[in-house]
């Protein structure tokens, strides 16, 4: 697996140095140097989405043989290139159009770019649902190996901050008005968030491996739901896997700082994990579509014996944790629930 | 406008149109092939379109055919005396 972030996770040995407390209302990734990863007549044309896809993506797709398709959640995908196509439309009256901002435009063109860079012509797909992207991709995957049509695939979630898209977000309201930093974001206890991005890819393959560390055992999502209906959801859910609340050793919640929304994990966790271990990961990354790929790099990352920072510890239990349930949903709306545990 | 200032402007504008990472003005020698094995852009068809796109918006002139285009952006020369000959600002 591999993810850039807003913080320095683009490394083997993560968070070493801490994590690093932002400051501004946009977190931005830290991109690593693609001299010498991506071509460089390649490189100039790349959005930043399909740079990170890329950069994330294309280790994994040399280190791994035999990657039967590539399904990435994206809900913007290079939206930044899309905007200057559309302004193009009208700026230059419907006339000529530079090529580069129109193949660019699409969200699949991190999922395209990575099946011809790799020369995987296998399944290529890319779900754009906003904010259960991610969790759609992993269904998918999930799907294509149950059904037996696939046995290894990239698996990723990436997403772009547009300045344009975060205006239009500032103005009716989804970022925070005043200035606070990651320490507090969380608690602050005011209205909004701010605004992240990323990619997370993971190589996922149908059947346990000596090199496996981490397994997906199921994923759920549910939209506009009300603070019970979630509740029933996520019992419906561990039943379903023949599991319990009590089955569940730590709980990833997307905290976002927005006290509109965040009574959805507040009552979820009063509700059925009160003696859980909890887990935050929005105070490292900030808010974005496909953010639960993160949750699950943080996961995959525990599972795999790394240490995760004090800061992404909500409650302790000092118990292994060998099972976890990641909830997370965008503005209340759209809800997603990952199941994870040590294979 | 001198051919020399005009040729500086394109060469920037080439730079920023294509997006060229670390090249500047000074790295584009005026009779180098813009194209083609022999020159050092390593520029591509894509590229290619971008500057026909770059004439049009620029200097309001446009090529629809191939084997003028072609001529045209052979280096930065041919462009430039493109221009001169046919734009009416520049």
């Amino acid at each position: 697996m591999s993810c850039i972030s807003p913080q320095e996770t683009y490394c083997e040995e993560i968070f070493v140095d801490g994590v690093e407390v932002l400051t501004e209302k946009q977190y931005w990734a830290k991109e690593p140097k693609y001299k010498g990863m991506i071509p460089l007549n390649l490189l100039r044309r790349m959005s930043k989405s399909v740079r990170m896809g890329v950069g994330t993506g294309m280790p994994l797709i040399k280190k791994y043989n035999d990657i039967d398709g590539i399904i990435i959640g994206s809900a913007n995908g290079s939206i930044k290139k899309s905007i200057s196509f559309l302004n193009q439309i009208v700026e230059y009256d419907e006339g000529t159009l530079t090529p580069t901002d129109f193949v660019q435009s699409t969200s699949n063109s991190i999922a395209g770019t990575l099946a011809l860079l790799g020369k995987i012509r296998g399944y290529n797909n890319t779900h754009v649902n906003n904010g259960i992207a991610f969790e759609s991709a992993v269904l998918d995957a999930l799907l294509l190996f149950e059904e037996g049509e696939a046995k290894r695939l990239l698996l990723g979630g990436v997403e772009e901050i547009s300045q344009a898209n975060y205006n239009v977000d500032v103005l009716r309201g989804m970022f925070k008005k005043e200035d606070v930093d990651s320490t507090n974001l969380l608690f602050s206890g005011t209205q909004g968030t701010v605004s992240g991005e990323g990619a997370s890819m993971f190589i996922v393959d149908s059947e346990k491996s000596v090199d496996s560390f981490a397994k997906i055992v199921d994923v759920n999502q549910v939209c506009f739901p009300s603070k019970e209906e979630v509740v029933e959801r996520a019992i419906a859910f561990l039943e379903n896997n023949n599991l319990s609340p009590d089955d569940i050793d730590g709980l990833f919640l997307g905290y976002n700082g927005d006290n509109r929304t965040d009574f959805y994990y507040d009552f979820l966790q009063n509700q059925l994990f009160q003696d859980k271990a909890l887990f935050v990961f929005k105070n490292l990354v900030a808010d974005f579509y496909t953010v639960s790929s993160f949750a699950m790099w943080l996961v995959a990352s525990l599972f795999n014996g790394k240490n995760l920072p004090k800061e992404t510890i909500l409650r302790n239990t000092n118990k292994k944790i060998n099972r976890v349930l990641i909830y997370n949903h965008y503005e209340g709306t759209q809800h997603g629930f990952i199941l994870m545990e040590r294979p | 406008m001198e051919n020399k200032a005009l040729k500086e402007k394109l060469k920037k504008q080439i730079i920023e149109y294509l997006n060229l990472i670390d090249v500047e003005p000074d790295d584009l020698q005026d009779d180098s092939p813009l194209f083609g094995p022999e020159g050092d852009l390593g520029l591509d068809s894509i590229d290619s379109v971008e500057l026909l796109v770059l004439l049009e918006r620029e200097y309001g002139l446009k090529i629809t055919d191939p084997k003028e285009g072609r001529k045209v952006l052979e280096d930065i020369n041919a462009m430039t005396d493109y221009i001169v000959t046919n734009a009416e600002n520049y």
